[in-house]
């Protein structure tokens, strides 16, 4: 269905030589500006280190050589100060704990708002939607000594509280809406089959509500993984620190570094997200688009 | 509705999420707002000890580099409202009408960008513009683009663009799916040419999107803090700071001036902003449900 209604549209534009013209170059311009800057950092890594600033070719390396990799994977260890694995290990320990965390208590508080009646239940909710616009750095100073005060800066539970107490929002959000739209014929049924509000949430909505769950981890899973701010002020021990605060430090290091070193670097945390993009591209642009349709 | 009035049970299901929200959430940002009228640096334990009325702000409103945080906040924030959201309606219009033949691929291609953590964009892009980096090499010069004071936020700007123009796309892509295609076919008949069913039917019916995208990039705008950081750190000597950045230095960074009754201050301006724009949307919304 999907494909006739684009076809249909594009027989409108199809007759004009003009539109087919200007939108091949448009997009092929647009295309390269994106590819090049990733294709010319993965092409500097994969040089050996000697060759690696003859620039003659652009794209192409003179030499083709891993040196670059391990010499980044020995720079990280000695001058960063937290291997690649570690720093992998320390923000899926941040993510994986904050994302259930959120989702979890998400479901529960999704479902009272959406189930169930409490006083201010709309100005609480106002609140929070009010919240979801407000950046980060906002809270930064305040958190900084909130943590200190309950002795857990400096540890990995401190991101994560910090994550989800401002990301909590985000996913009563989406929840509510989504638990919102399932039928009320369902949920009656059940009441009259005499289940309880936990029977009721997790027979019935949870089952319906997978997608919008997908969704939910999609979009934490992107806020919490790139984020640096958080990262980066709560946990100053290097060997805790997540792949972008330790990344960050290459970049304004004080030691020189070999600049197939420096994009190797880079490289070792594109590729994972490139691959697990690859595999999920569809449910993440459908997760991100549903997710900002919900704003 | 499984209760038509209030059960003390609700209290389970919603007290925990409320729990985090309250304590990591609303109470820093309150303490925030108060915290700009108290003067404290680093180490302190009680923070609200030394009551200082408005210095803070007076003292922000005396520094040339506040000026030019804000105003560098509002030009990459323009950047993001407006170049931003063009690029992607062009893109997304050509795309759709263009009849590509890979245009999934075309659109993952264009979108991977954002998946990215803007620190791993931000590094990629410092070295392409280095002095002896790949873009001078292309156009044969030597000219040092981070640190030329005029120049320097467009660069910020065109790279954050760079990262988030496949967001605004996918998004303008949802809208054109659901466009109603009885429109395009009656100008057809009227014998209207593409240019004519562009800018006469599409865009104004893509406006609900069009503002979308807009308010997205505007709360993104002023989020904006890991690209500088990471290109710039601010400099050259202050000129590319934008008022996140401007709070991070002041409070935080490594041989700042580590005030952070100041920093909370900027974080208070940054409430008032974002607050204003929160109350301009609201009426603007009304008005076109209107």
């Amino acid at each position: 269905m999907n494909k006739e209604k684009i076809n249909n549209y594009g027989a409108t534009f199809k007759s004009s030589p003009a539109f087919y013209i200007t939108t091949r170059l448009v997009v092929l311009f647009f295309i390269i500006i994106i590819i090049f800057p990733l294709l010319y950092t993965l092409s500097l890594s994969i040089r050996s280190p000697e060759t690696v600033y003859s620039a003659k070719y652009f794209l192409i390396p003179e030499e083709f050589s891993f040196a670059s990799y391990i010499d980044a994977f020995a720079y990280a260890e000695q001058r960063l100060k937290v291997t690649f694995p570690r720093m992998f290990l320390n923000s899926m320990v941040v993510v994986v704990s904050s994302v259930s965390l959120i989702i979890f208590l998400s479901i529960f508080a999704a479902f009272s708002f959406s189930h169930m009646k409490f006083p201010m239940k709309e100005s609480l909710y106002n609140v929070m939607i009010a919240s979801v616009a407000m950046p980060a750095q906002v809270l930064l100073i305040p958190m900084f000594y909130l943590l200190i005060y309950f002795g857990i800066i400096n540890t990995y539970l401190a991101v994560i509280l910090a994550y989800a107490g401002f990301l909590i929002p985000i996913g009563i959000l989406i929840l509510r809406m989504f638990f919102e739209q399932i039928p009320y014929e369902l949920t009656e049924a059940g009441i009259t089959d005499g289940a309880s509000d936990l029977q009721l949430l997790t027979r019935i909505l949870l089952p319906l509500a997978k997608p919008a769950i997908a969704t939910c981890i999609i979009l934490l899973f992107l806020d919490t993984w790139n984020e640096f701010v958080y990262a980066m002020i709560f946990m100053q021990d290097a060997s805790i620190h997540t792949v972008p605060v330790a990344l960050a430090k290459l970049g304004t290091s004080r030691y020189h570094i070999n600049i197939g070193t420096y994009s190797a670097a880079v490289m070792i945390t594109i590729i994972p997200v490139l691959i697990i993009f690859g595999v999920f591209q569809r449910w993440f642009i459908a997760g991100i688009t549903m997710g900002a349709l919900k704003h | 509705m499984i209760s038509k009035k209030f059960q003390i049970k609700t209290i389970f299901y919603l007290f925990p999420a409320l729990f985090i929200f309250l304590v990591f959430n609303v109470i820093p940002g309150l303490s925030s707002l108060v915290l700009s009228f108290f003067e404290f640096s680093g180490f302190e334990t009680n923070l609200f000890q030394k009551f200082v009325g408005f210095e803070n702000f007076v003292k922000i409103y005396h520094d040339k580099y506040f000026w030019i945080a804000l105003k560098n906040t509002f030009l990459f924030v323009f950047g993001a409202v407006f170049i931003q959201t063009g690029i992607a309606l062009m893109l997304s219009v050509f795309i759709f009408f263009g009849n590509f033949k890979y245009s999934v691929l075309v659109r993952s291609i264009m979108f991977f960008p954002c998946v990215l953590a803007p620190v791993s964009v931000g590094l990629v892009w410092k070295k392409i513009l280095e002095q002896d980096g790949v873009l001078n090499a292309i156009l044969g010069l030597d000219f040092s683009w981070l640190s030329t004071i005029s120049i320097v936020m467009w660069l910020i700007i065109t790279v954050n663009t760079w990262q988030w123009i496949g967001y605004n796309l996918v998004i303008y892509y949802a809208g054109l799916q659901s466009l109603n295609i009885e429109l395009l076919e009656a100008a057809d008949i009227d014998g209207a040419n593409w240019s004519q069913k562009i800018f006469s039917i599409v865009i104004p019916l893509l406006w609900p999107t069009t503002i979308l995208n807009m308010i997205l990039n505007l709360i993104g705008g002023f989020r904006a803090f890991d690209i500088v950081y990471v290109l710039t750190r601010g400099g050259p000597a202050h000129y590319s700071e934008v008022l996140a950045s401007y709070l991070y230095y002041y409070s935080f960074a490594a041989g700042g001036p580590n005030k952070m009754g100041v920093g909370s201050s900027v974080a208070f301006i940054i409430f008032a902003c974002i607050l204003t724009i929160a109350l301009v949307r609201i009426i603007v919304m009304r008005k076109i449900t209107n």
